[in-house]
């Protein structure tokens, strides 16, 4: 998996590459609470190119949830793929974040 | 197809690769082959991070095998800590995320994915029996 990093006005924007799993997910956990402590309270976590996720992934993102919400910020999610869309559905996930289709659409929510 | 993976959480990988494999030589739907990976990713993660708290190099056993044209029969065994995870509390997913137990989304996920799951323990292994039926049209 790779994680690429794009500081925006609004939010900073995560685009993940590859799968986001057991083996994975402490990296892109590290990375948000990195940001955090930086002060950084607003993510868009961008899947285009991401092709899977397992339920390890899904608590590094309910995680991240948790703890920008008493900070007032929030972490949105876009361009999921089919599969990872089908994980999100199944776990109740879709209920739980603001999902847009494209990363355009999703910045213009913060 | 069987395959044999260490316990460290990398070969999961590895593991779903050969199963794509296997998917594409028995010309079976994709999208079948990614629930069935998924269910095995999440109960081998399971077993691979609780399983082996002395620690040391194990061995696990997995084998998916199409008994029908449209019925796959999966199994894993392990020598671990002997663990069921069909105990695993459901989370209840109309809840709020907070209430939400940590461990019980991947069990959740792994009985949407599959149709039948059975566990036994047997000289000192845990195997999991499961089947998986494939929707063809």
């Amino acid at each position: 998996m790779n994680i690429k990093e794009i500081k925006k006005e609004k939010a900073i924007v995560l685009m993940i590459e590859g799968r986001l799993d057991s083996s994975s997910s402490g990296m892109l956990e590290k990375k948000i609470l990195s940001l955090l402590e930086t002060g950084e309270k607003n993510f868009l976590v961008d899947f285009s190119g991401m092709d899977y996720i397992s339920s390890a992934g899904l608590r590094v993102l309910l995680m991240a949830a948790k703890k920008t919400k008493p900070a007032g910020g929030k972490v949105v999610l876009s361009a999921l793929t089919d599969n990872v869309k089908e994980v999100f559905d199944i776990a109740g996930f879709i209920s739980v974040f603001s999902i847009f289709a494209t990363q355009e659409e999703a910045i213009q929510s913060f | 197809m069987e395959f044999r993976l260490k316990n460290d959480l990398a070969e999961i990988q590895l593991l779903a690769e050969a199963v794509e494999t296997f998917g594409e030589e028995n010309d079976l739907p994709v999208k079948a082959i990614f629930q069935v990976n998924l269910a095995l990713d999440e109960l081998l993660t399971n077993t691979i991070s609780y399983g082996y708290p002395e620690g040391g190099q194990h061995e696990i056993l997995v084998r998916v095998i199409l008994q029908q044209e449209d019925m796959l029969l999966i199994e894993i065994r392990d020598d671990g800590f002997a663990f069921n995870p069909l105990e695993n509390e459901e989370p209840d997913i109309t809840k709020d995320i907070d209430e939400w137990p940590i461990g019980g989304l991947g069990i959740h996920l792994v009985r949407q994915m599959l149709d039948e799951l059975e566990y036994t323990r047997e000289h000192d292994q845990n195997i999991l029996v499961m089947r998986k039926c494939i929707n063809l049209s």
